[in-house]
């Protein structure tokens, strides 16, 4: 029963990662693999301030989502002014600059890991109260996504993605919409890792490494980008599949790469036959 | 008082020059024609205007307000609207949605109202749920300058309004064009149709590499053998 509740709350981790990845990537167009640095940026805030300056966890959490917040605006404002391909060059240096400097800071447990972070919940029913929360937050942030980009501010935000220097002559200043989406997508995957962290009780650098930034993109390309099901499709698929295939009790060797070559095939098969994903854009 | 007014503009891009010593006025309620053969720098100074570039020297002002450090969406704020020559309507959008970005105030009280009003007038009210692609090129352009009439504001750059367009649609802009100037607003039209401009102008330039070679009245501009050799390739 454990393996259950485990499964399905990565599922509802994945849920939030892959929504507010499509937030940035599939709504608003930013191309960005800096996701789970996010993640784990956040994720690493929170178990410090909790472990080391007795922050309650739940204030902790939030925290380390702001924390994630403050540096996506530190990396959107340079990186932003300019569109495209620099803000993918610049969340790359951002991904493996920040994974290098966890990997030598002693209070984040350096390259070993950091172990012993408290759990949010404890006792009989601390993955019940787990799975509860985490599917409560997914929801919220599926509904927060859908309401962000549909109305008003949603026109505007596909206005800018179709033709940003057409969208500004109208009156429109993109720069503060871009920001604002980079903002709130990193976030909540910041949100996403402080859960993680005081759910698993353990991070390492190793978990956010550019193979994190793929999955989620997959995610999101599987289940349909630009679209509010589409992401929850994505993680709900990509989450389960491989958890199937572990069942084929297959020897270490075969598995990592065989799980690769899915995500990989999955990424190339969705581009060439069904580009719009699992749940197609109306 | 003139509307906008340009003053010594300059700008080079690399070694290449596509504006050279600019200026120009447009009183409001008035229709200038800007006209010149392709790369003469007609565009270029819509882009110079509305802010898509910045001038090498130079200053632009709206009223007496200097625009020239203000970015793209400032200017649009402050009254200045504009068409593209190649349309670009956002694609993914319905007709009603590109209208209804059109507003200097995002999203606008009564924006729904005035867009749906604006669409009939060009009649285009039954298409305001398609999407811009299912419509045929001249009803794009309209749906463009529905576009921009939401702006409401002082100036109006219209690139090429009439390029692809004929019959009804043709009508239907030049007479959008002829309400827009007598409601008070500077319109500065690029524009190859020559019976276009003869019809609507009250002043037409004459660019060419960059530079403004004539101005004057339609009459004036169409009479001279500069213009003719220049743009038409020929003495009159």
């Amino acid at each position: 029963m454990e393996y259950i509740y485990s499964v399905l709350i990565l599922i509802g981790i994945n849920i939030i990662m892959a929504s507010s990845f499509n937030l940035i990537i599939g709504y608003g167009g930013l191309i960005s693999i800096a996701h789970p640095i996010f993640f784990a940026l956040a994720g690493y805030c929170s178990a410090i301030l909790s472990m080391h300056y007795g922050v309650p966890i739940p204030m902790a959490i939030v925290a380390g989502a702001l924390f994630s917040t403050a540096l996506s605006v530190m990396l959107s404002l340079p990186s932003l002014r300019v569109s495209g391909d620099y803000l993918l060059i610049a969340s790359i240096g951002f991904q493996l600059g920040f994974v290098e400097v966890i990997k030598n800071v002693e209070m984040a447990g350096a390259a070993s890991g950091l172990t012993g972070i408290p759990a949010l919940f404890s006792g009989p029913l601390r993955s019940p109260a787990f799975l509860a929360t985490i599917y409560v937050l997914a929801v919220l942030v599926v509904w927060l996504v859908h309401r962000i980009t549909h109305g008003d501010y949603g026109r505007a935000i596909q206005a800018m993605r179709d033709d940003e220097e057409c969208f500004a002559s109208l009156g429109r200043n993109a720069m503060a919409i871009k920001i604002v989406i980079f903002a709130v997508g990193s976030g909540l995957a910041g949100l996403a890792g402080a859960l993680y962290a005081h759910y698993s009780e353990f991070l390492s650098p190793e978990q956010f490494g550019i193979l994190q930034s793929g999955l989620i993109l997959t995610m999101v390309v599987v289940g349909g980008m630009g679209t509010t099901a589409g992401p929850v499709v994505g993680a709900l698929l990509l989450t389960a599949l491989p958890q199937a295939i572990t069942f084929l009790n297959l020897p270490a060797a075969v598995m990592a790469p065989l799980q690769g070559m899915i995500y990989t095939g999955l990424v190339l098969v969705f581009l060439f036959v069904r580009p719009s994903g699992l749940v197609a854009r109306k | 008082m003139s509307a906008i007014r340009v003053v010594g503009v300059r700008k080079h891009f690399g070694g290449i020059s596509v504006a050279e010593d600019i200026s120009l006025e447009i009183a409001a309620g008035e229709i200038l024609g800007l006209i010149g053969p392709n790369g003469a720098g007609k565009t270029t100074l819509f882009n110079l205007i509305s802010g898509i570039h910045a001038p090498d020297a130079g200053e632009i002002y709206l009223r007496d307000r200097p625009l020239s450090r203000l970015p793209v969406y400032k200017r649009a704020r402050l009254g200045i609207a504009r068409t593209w020559q190649h349309v670009r309507l956002f694609p993914t959008l319905s007709v009603l949605d590109n209208v209804l970005m059109g507003p200097r105030a995002y999203p606008g009280e009564g924006s729904p109202a005035r867009a749906s009003a604006i669409l009939e007038r060009i009649g285009l009210a039954g298409a305001q749920d398609k999407l811009p692609g299912a419509l045929p090129f001249g009803q794009q352009k309209l749906v463009g300058l529905a576009r921009t009439l939401m702006n409401d504001g002082e100036v109006l750059l219209l690139d090429e309004p009439m390029a692809g367009v004929e019959g009804q649609v043709y009508e239907t802009i030049k007479q959008v064009v002829r309400d827009e100037a007598a409601a008070g607003r500077a319109v500065c039209v690029v524009e190859h149709n020559v019976s276009f401009i003869r019809d609507l102008c009250t002043r037409a330039v004459f660019m060419f590499n960059g530079r403004i070679e004539q101005s004057g009245t339609v009459e004036e501009l169409l009479a001279s053998e500069k213009l003719a050799e220049l743009y038409f390739g020929g003495k009159k």
